[in-house]
């Protein structure tokens, strides 16, 4: 039994070499570039770490080996363009499993200040290589799981952005990824840079939208957040249901600076988050958010982890969700305060509703408090709908299952209101109220 | 309109409700009165369709068909209306969005159109205006936070847009100032026709100055143990419900 295990995970990790090897032959001489050196550099890494399996104490309730089975292809060259609409207006970046279509992307109308070009580009720039070899080569070494290193192998689109010292864009940032996996199973390996210089602010947007087939989307998100800057980072995840995401996502914060991520799962097969904010300094907000709705068989999972290092930080964590028919949910909040890091406040609440015998929530809030001058809170709870609620609509003349789908709603409001710009409010509402017809 | 007959109602196997006869007709105004767990608000519930309560045996007929076989959402479709002696609160549901949802609900099935929009809106504000209720309470979450007095007045918000056949006020009343009480009234009798009834449920009966019954009942162990008109109401006030507990004995 063990061999045959054993067998199983050298057999999954020699179907990335041998795509790996094929990947190689593709790039016909381009192999000597430094983007290229990352791709060696990340699947050597892959080579001596382990996929995680539940064994792994951050890995207890998600199980990746549904995600390791197929037998994944690289996204062909000859993408077709029928892209899905964005959140709402911007500067939008169209990607078709995972590949940018620069014809139909918004890449002429750039706003003075931001630099946006490929990550392979960036890395021949003397201004800018030693940034992308600190958020994308040293984070392969440091790699939270083998996810990282096999993104940094295989992402061949990967996108830098550097917005200049005390620029505040207008604009948000669309990365809309349609994923398509009709042809055959694919996998695709979105990865972003993003520097802000100190002062400056940006707010991006992501979406992924599953069409026909399996896909395994691997995202790698690496973010510094300069001095005293803002960045506001959404996620909307509409992957289809035989499909795949892992997203690894890690945000360096310095000095007074606020970074606020928001995440809505709804789509997925199985999918899981890791958050990762890193405090760098005193005066530092870092805000997550989260509302999932999973039905049928998906999985969906969070894990976020705050790194207090500093004086006088905060954190804000609010995740709700609710799960139906067979689905499960994970959370897993890890926050610590190092001994340093005084006057911190850290606030973690995770509520979920479980309204059938057959779905199962697992939440885990995982504190560890070094300093004494702190004032940190955490809650969770797992529970069914108020029934004296239902009644009271009911005596109204509501019908049962609306006045259910209405009260689910208002549960997951509380997140749905944490996001203060009014067309992404009204985005995600009406992402979460379609998915509450689709599913009634 | 309303008929009750021989009406027997058990919770977690006690009896609370033993063989209550009731007739209520189109246009009248009838008062439930008597002392604490008499079994005043257990009428109320199961005229509404609370399912913790157990109707052992007798029958409740509303316009003919059987009213305990209706679900609770059916009822309202029928025209009942109960005003909540406690309303809930439920965060994250706008005022709005609930009254909308409900009286939409009514007319799909009472199959009539839903109400576009800006005549909803119009709608909404009139009758808020009204019952002296600020069109920003509207957009609050559903009786989140609301004062005693509010939560009430947006009962009476409620059945005024709803407009039933027969409203039921469960003990709607109790704690209430006088100034809330008026409002609460103002809304019956604004409602009061020939064909539209009332089952009034107090433990007060200064409500009674104000909606003023055509009939008043006295309820003590759970039977009527005796009926009358207003002037009973007057001299229950009097000498108390001790003295209809001693009628009832004898």
């Amino acid at each position: 039994m063990a061999e045959t295990l054993q067998t199983n995970k050298t057999d999954r990790k020699s179907r990335f070499y041998t795509l790996f090897s094929s990947l190689e032959q593709s790039l016909n001489g381009q192999t000597s570039r430094a983007d290229h050196a990352i791709r060696r550099k990340s699947m050597e890494k892959l080579a001596q770490m382990e996929f995680p399996t539940r064994r792994d104490e951050d890995w207890k309730y998600t199980s990746v080996v549904p995600v390791l089975k197929p037998d994944w292809s690289l996204p062909s060259a000859s993408a077709n363009d029928t892209h899905s609409a964005a959140a709402g207006e911007g500067i939008k970046l169209y990607f078709f499993n995972g590949m940018l279509d620069q014809e139909v992307s918004d890449l002429d109308k750039l706003p003075e200040g931001l630099l946006l070009c490929s990550i392979a580009d960036a890395l021949e720039m003397d201004t800018e290589r030693a940034r992308v070899e600190k958020l994308l080569d040293k984070e392969v070494e440091l790699a939270e799981n083998a996810f990282v290193p096999l993104n940094g192998a295989f992402a061949s689109n990967g996108l830098y952005l550097r917005l200049k010292k005390g620029v505040r864009l207008s604009s948000d940032i669309h990365f809309v990824y349609t994923n398509d996996g009709s042809a055959q199973a694919t996998m695709i390996n979105p990865q972003t840079i993003i520097v802000l210089e100190s002062s400056s602010e940006m707010r991006i947007v992501e979406s992924f939208n599953g069409q026909s087939g399996q896909t395994f989307t691997n995202i790698l998100n690496r973010f510094e957040v300069g001095a005293n800057a803002r960045l506001e980072h959404y996620k909307f995840q509409l992957e289809n249901k035989e499909s795949f995401q892992i997203n690894n996502t890690k945000a360096w914060l310095n000095r007074d600076s606020v970074y606020s991520n928001y995440n809505l799962d709804l789509g997925g097969a199985l999918v899981r988050n890791n958050v990762i904010s890193v405090l760098l300094d005193s005066n530092i907000t870092a805000n997550l958010y989260g509302a999932f709705l999973g039905v049928d068989r998906q999985h969906l999972d969070t894990q976020t982890f705050i790194d207090h290092a500093f004086p006088h930080c905060q954190s804000n964590e609010l995740y709700k969700g609710i799960l139906t028919d067979r689905a499960k949910g994970v959370f897993n909040g890890k926050v610590i305060v190092r001994p340093d890091a005084q006057k911190t406040n850290a606030f973690q609440q995770n509520s979920n509703l479980v309204l059938s015998p057959t779905a199962v929530m697992d939440t885990k809030p995982q504190l560890e408090i070094f300093a004494d001058d702190v004032r940190c809170s955490h809650g969770a709870t797992i529970g069914q709908l108020d029934e004296t609620s239902v009644f009271y609509l009911k005596s109204r003349g509501i019908p049962d299952a609306q006045a259910r789908r209405l009260l689910q709603l208002a549960f997951l409001q509380e997140v749905l209101d944490t996001i203060e710009v009014e067309y992404l409010h009204d985005y995600a509402s009406g992402l979460l109220k379609a998915k509450f017809e689709e599913t009634k | 309109m309303l008929e009750i007959k021989d009406l027997y109602v058990s919770v977690e196997d006690q009896e609370i409700l033993r063989g209550i006869n009731l007739q209520v007709n189109p246009g009248e105004v009838h008062a439930i009165m008597g002392p604490n767990g008499s079994g005043k608000s257990t009428l109320a519930s199961v005229l509404a369709g609370r399912e913790e309560y157990e109707v052992t045996s007798g029958s409740v007929t509303f316009k003919g068909d059987d009213l305990l076989d209706m679900d609770v959402d059916e009822r309202a479709h029928a025209g009942v209306f109960l005003a909540f002696q406690y309303p809930v609160e439920i965060p994250g549901v706008s005022t709005a969005t609930f009254l909308k949802s409900s009286i939409n609900a009514i007319r799909k099935a009472r199959g009539q159109e839903e109400l576009k929009p800006v005549d909803m809106l119009k709608l909404l504000r009139q009758k808020a205006a009204e019952l002296e209720i600020d069109p920003k309470f509207l957009q609050r979450s559903l009786n989140e936070g609301f004062s005693g007095g509010e939560k009430k007045r947006n009962e009476m918000l409620q059945m005024s847009l709803l407009e039933p056949t027969l409203g039921i006020l469960d003990e709607t009343d109790s704690g209430l100032d006088i100034d809330a009480l008026k409002v609460v009234s103002d809304a019956v009798n604004k409602l009061r026709s020939p064909d539209r009834s009332f089952v009034v449920v107090t433990h007060y009966q200064r409500l009674l100055d104000y909606i003023v019954p055509d009939f008043v009942h006295v309820l003590s162990k759970g039977q009527i143990v005796r009926s009358g008109d207003k002037s009973l109401a007057l001299e229950l006030e009097a000498r108390g419900y001790d003295w209809v507990r001693e009628g009832a004995v004898q």
